[in-house]
């Protein structure tokens, strides 16, 4: 047997105080009577029979000290180790996004479900076991079943908010896996509903209960951020901002631009109640820096009230085209600004000199290790294999890709095409019924923008979509653009580095000032850093590299904090916030210290009124 | 000394009263009750055969003209009712406010006031004995219980027999002579007054009831000896209704007997339950026995007592 609680054995400090109430001599008021008789009489009657009168003292005393006995072993929390038979299992997510964060409910919706989850906690049935796990942008289990209540609030004191979104599918496939088989158990969900889609929970048929935390969405928020060479002025940049009011209220604000902390410039805003405003911001570039927005007005939630994006001085880029000739795509190649384009029939090398190779319907003796763009063309070792398919139609293509901005298929042939399977290293594009046709991906760091077929094959490059695709398309395989993409992560995102082989310490410093140091392993290629949870700009010092990257909310399903009563859960299933469950409060330790204290008040007045 | 007894008033009113005894009186003294006796009185009894040596003033003349046969008129005789009033003067009786012995004695007087009235024989039993009785609890322990005031004695030896109206006020003063000492010893009072009674008659038992030996045998001696019985129990207010709380050592008067007890305002419904359940004892014993038998407390106007309960009980009529 063990004790949950062994400090209360302090409380058997009260022990000799009972006895020595009992040494302690009562003074009894002498008085002549006519006669005892009565009294006797009396006494017979309202006491206990003749036998027992000599020891009822004793036995009082026993049977208090037996009181207090128990009341301390109970106060001790005794248990014995082993499993219980028939035990409840509460799973209880707490949900730690930047919604989270919010102030709307003093001190913040986080402080408040922690409060929620910890009387859930108080109230555990002895033989009843608790899980607990923290869903932000990824989820963490923070306690594996267990009744250990007080490990429960510890592993609840250990969760923090982050400035990440709400994946909770994962939180929920895991709390799923862990109720499986078992058919008294349910999910609780401590949130404000601010989450994305949660579908394919739809016909789950969880246990689960939704306890809504908030109470209003007074929020603004940059749900965007871009910074681009200004189109018209090469030496400017173009910051693109989009402010979201999320309130039903109209809003107002100043938003402030600061390039590497210095402030550029104010512009004040006027937001109608849940509209989004884009703004654009023209500046001047001299060095690359970090260009930051921020709102000034006051709002619950301050995570994403300020968003960074790291700027680099735009660089030219270097491109091979390797063709029998096409003048469509040399033409369209020559379009985006800072390419330097030169062409050639054939490639002898991995062409590590360039930025980019265009494989334009010819096979290289040596396939390039930069960023390809091939066009019906094909690696062996990018398809298992391929066929050749005839006037496919193009029947569905993904826009919200950046290589398809502003591209669209209408009035596309094409005469062929090489039919392959879409690989696991892609996603497809452009598709057709039989065959993916355009293939985007990353392949051993390499990415790779595959076109099945010969461009001159068909009317595509007649349209206006096929300059703006390559133009898309360059900037995307430009490993320049590619790694300030990489500069900006979403909070909760690893960030991801390439390495120099020789570099074997890094450190991060953080948006607060801490230093973080990393340590890698021998032969890293890659520098992976999980640890944004904060939004603000990072400093990554790998060897003598010094990288600047920004962590950023930008979410808008995340600002939009207004607590949802009911969770969706795919098209037709939703699960309304609860009301009527409430935690059972145990409230045992408190009768238990009124009972030992009544009962030493009871023995002290007695004493004082006799006395 | 009879206005401390009993007022003029109450006196008056007592004249018109006289005892009802549900036996006819045994004693052999002429008096006014009606009595198995034949002897010479007013009221008609039977007839019997003349014998020789009778008194021929009490043959029936008219009988003796029709039938021509002596026949002898016999009358009732008329003979006093005994009265023994047995005053319990124990230590205990003189607790109490006002004193349960004064409330005895004023029943007393005014029971042996009716009785003389009627030309009773009224003896008042005052017990203890003084001369016999242990030391009291008041003295326990110090020197021996002093002897009895030679006054006292003289009016314990004048209340033995009382008669006539005449002796009302004496009888009054020697009832306030008496005083409360001394253990009681209940029964052995009341058997040694029903064995020295000559004739049996009317016995008013006048006592707290409260000695640890018990009433049942004195009282059972006193019906057995063929007495009719009126019992009176005494109780002081503070014995109905305790004032005293906390946690007490109680002494008992007559006895010196400790008794530690713990007492509070919570506990008061239950002692006097206590009280009820001794009292309703004692009543069912006596009920049981035909005995009449009333409760007062000392502070009961004494007219409600004796015009009111003893009247409807027909103790007096």
């Amino acid at each position: 047997m063990s004790f949950l609680a062994p400090a209360a054995f302090a409380f058997a400090a009260a022990i000799p105080v009972v006895i020595v109430f009992y040494l302690l001599k009562r003074k009894r008021v002498v008085k002549l009577v006519s006669s005892t008789l009565l009294w006797q009489k009396f006494l017979a009657e309202t006491q206990a029979s003749a036998p027992f009168q000599r020891l009822r003292h004793n036995w009082l005393l026993l049977l208090q000290l037996l009181l207090l006995a128990l009341v301390v072993f109970a106060l001790a929390r005794p248990y014995w180790a082993g499993d219980s038979q028939s035990s409840k299992l509460r799973v209880l997510i707490l949900d730690a996004s930047a919604s989270m964060r919010a102030t709307d409910v003093p001190p913040s919706r986080f402080e408040k479900a922690r409060a929620e989850a910890l009387k859930w906690v108080n109230g555990l049935g002895d033989y009843d076991q608790m899980v607990i796990l923290q869903a932000a942008a990824n989820t963490e289990v923070k306690q594996s079943a267990t009744s250990d209540r007080s490990a429960l609030r510890r592993a609840l004191q250990a969760c923090a908010a982050t400035d990440s979104p709400t994946r909770l599918a994962e939180a929920f496939k895991l709390a799923e896996t862990l109720i499986k088989n078992r058919t008294d158990a349910e999910i609780h969900l401590f949130s404000d509903g601010a989450v994305s889609n949660l579908g394919e929970f739809e016909n789950k048929n969880l246990p689960l209960v939704y306890h809504r935390i908030g109470e209003r969405g007074e929020n603004l928020g940059i749900v965007s951020l871009d910074a681009r060479a200004n189109p018209e002025n090469p030496a400017q940049r173009a910051i693109f901002a989009s402010i979201g009011n999320f309130s039903t209220n109209a809003q107002s604000t100043d938003v402030e631009l600061l390039f590497d902390n210095q402030l550029l410039e104010t512009r004040p805003l006027d937001l109608a109640p849940t509209n989004t405003q884009p703004l654009v911001f023209i500046a001047p570039q001299t060095k690359d820096g970090v260009f930051t927005v921020r709102l000034s007005a006051k709002d619950d939630l301050a995570a994403d009230n300020q968003a960074s994006i790291v700027s680099l001085m735009p660089q030219p880029v270097k491109v091979l085209l390797v063709t029998r000739g096409n003048r469509f795509l040399e033409k369209a190649l020559k379009g985006p600004a800072q390419v330097q384009l030169s062409v050639a029939s054939g490639l002898t090398d991995s062409a590590d000199a360039f930025d980019l190779v265009v494989l334009d319907d010819l096979a290289p003796a040596v396939w390039p290790a930069v960023n390809v763009l091939a066009i019906h063309t094909a690696n062996t070792n990018w398809f298992s294999g391929w066929e050749t398919a005839k006037t496919p139609a193009i029947v569905d293509w993904r826009n919200t890709h950046p290589l398809l901005r502003f591209v669209n298929f209408d009035n596309v042939q094409i005469s062929e095409t090489l039919a392959v399977k879409a690989p696991a290293w892609g996603v497809s594009l452009v598709d057709s019924p039989r065959t993916p046709l355009v293939i985007a991906g990353e392949r051993d760091r390499q990415r790779i923008v595959w076109i099945g077929f010969d461009t001159l094959q068909s009317t595509w490059p007649l349209r206006v979509s096929f300059p703006m695709f390559i133009a898309n398309a360059v900037e995307w395989l430009n490993p320049a653009s590619e790694n300030a993409s990489h500069l900006l992560v979403r909070a909760g995102d690893p960030f991801r580095l390439g390495l120099a082989p020789a570099v074997t310490t890094a450190q991060v410093t953080k948006p607060d000032g801490s230093k973080q140091p990393i340590t890698l392993e021998p032969g890293a290629l890659e520098i992976v850093f999980g640890d944004t949870f904060r939004q603000g700009i990072y400093r990554l010092k790998a060897g003598t590299n010094e990288v600047t990257f920004c962590v950023n909310l930008m979410d808008a399903a995340e600002s939009n904090i207004m607590p949802r009563d009911d969770l969706p859960l795919g098209k037709y299933g939703k699960v309304a916030a609860s009301t009527l469950r409430r935690a059972n409060q145990e409230y045992w330790r408190w009768l238990a210290c009124a009972g030992l204290a009544v009962l030493l008040f009871e023995w002290w007045y007695y004493h004082k009124r006799t006395a | 000394m009879s206005s401390s007894l009993l007022t003029p008033e109450l006196l008056r009113r007592l004249e018109q009263f006289q005892l009802l005894a549900a036996r006819r009186a045994k004693s052999s003294a002429r008096g006014e009750r009606r009595s198995r006796a034949r002897g010479q009185s007013v009221e008609f009894a039977d007839y019997r055969n003349y014998s020789h040596g009778d008194d021929f003033r009490y043959l029936d003349w008219n009988l003796y003209g029709r039938l021509e046969r002596l026949f002898l008129k016999l009358y009732e005789e008329e003979r006093e009712l005994p009265v023994r009033i047995f005053l319990d003067a124990s230590e205990s009786m003189s607790f109490g406010e006002p004193r349960k012995f004064d409330f005895a004695r004023q029943v007393a007087a005014a029971i042996g006031y009716v009785a003389l009235c009627g030309f009773d024989r009224v003896s008042v039993v005052p017990f203890p004995n003084a001369e016999r009785g242990a030391p009291s609890a008041a003295t326990h322990g110090a020197a021996p219980d002093v002897a009895m005031p030679p006054a006292e004695s003289a009016a314990r030896g004048a209340l033995r027999s009382v008669r006539g109206r005449k002796s009302a006020m004496q009888f009054f003063q020697n009832l306030g002579q008496l005083t409360a000492r001394g253990p009681a010893n209940l029964n052995q009072a009341l058997r040694r007054g029903a064995l020295e009674a000559r004739q049996a008659g009317l016995a008013v038992v006048l006592s707290d009831f409260l000695d640890p030996a018990g009433y049942e045998p004195g009282l059972s001696a006193l019906v057995g000896r063929g007495f009719q019985v009126d019992a009176v129990q005494i109780l002081a207010p503070d014995e109905l209704n305790p004032t005293t709380c906390g946690d007490l050592r109680l002494v008992d008067a007559e006895t010196g007997a400790v008794q530690e007890v713990t007492f509070g305002r919570y506990r008061l419904k239950a002692y006097q339950q206590t009280v009820r359940n001794y009292c309703q004892r004692l009543r069912e014993f006596c009920t049981g026995r035909g005995i009449n038998f009333f409760t007062a407390s000392s502070d009961t106007p004494l007219e409600q007592l004796l015009l009111k309960q003893l009247r409807e009980a027909e103790v007096w009529g």
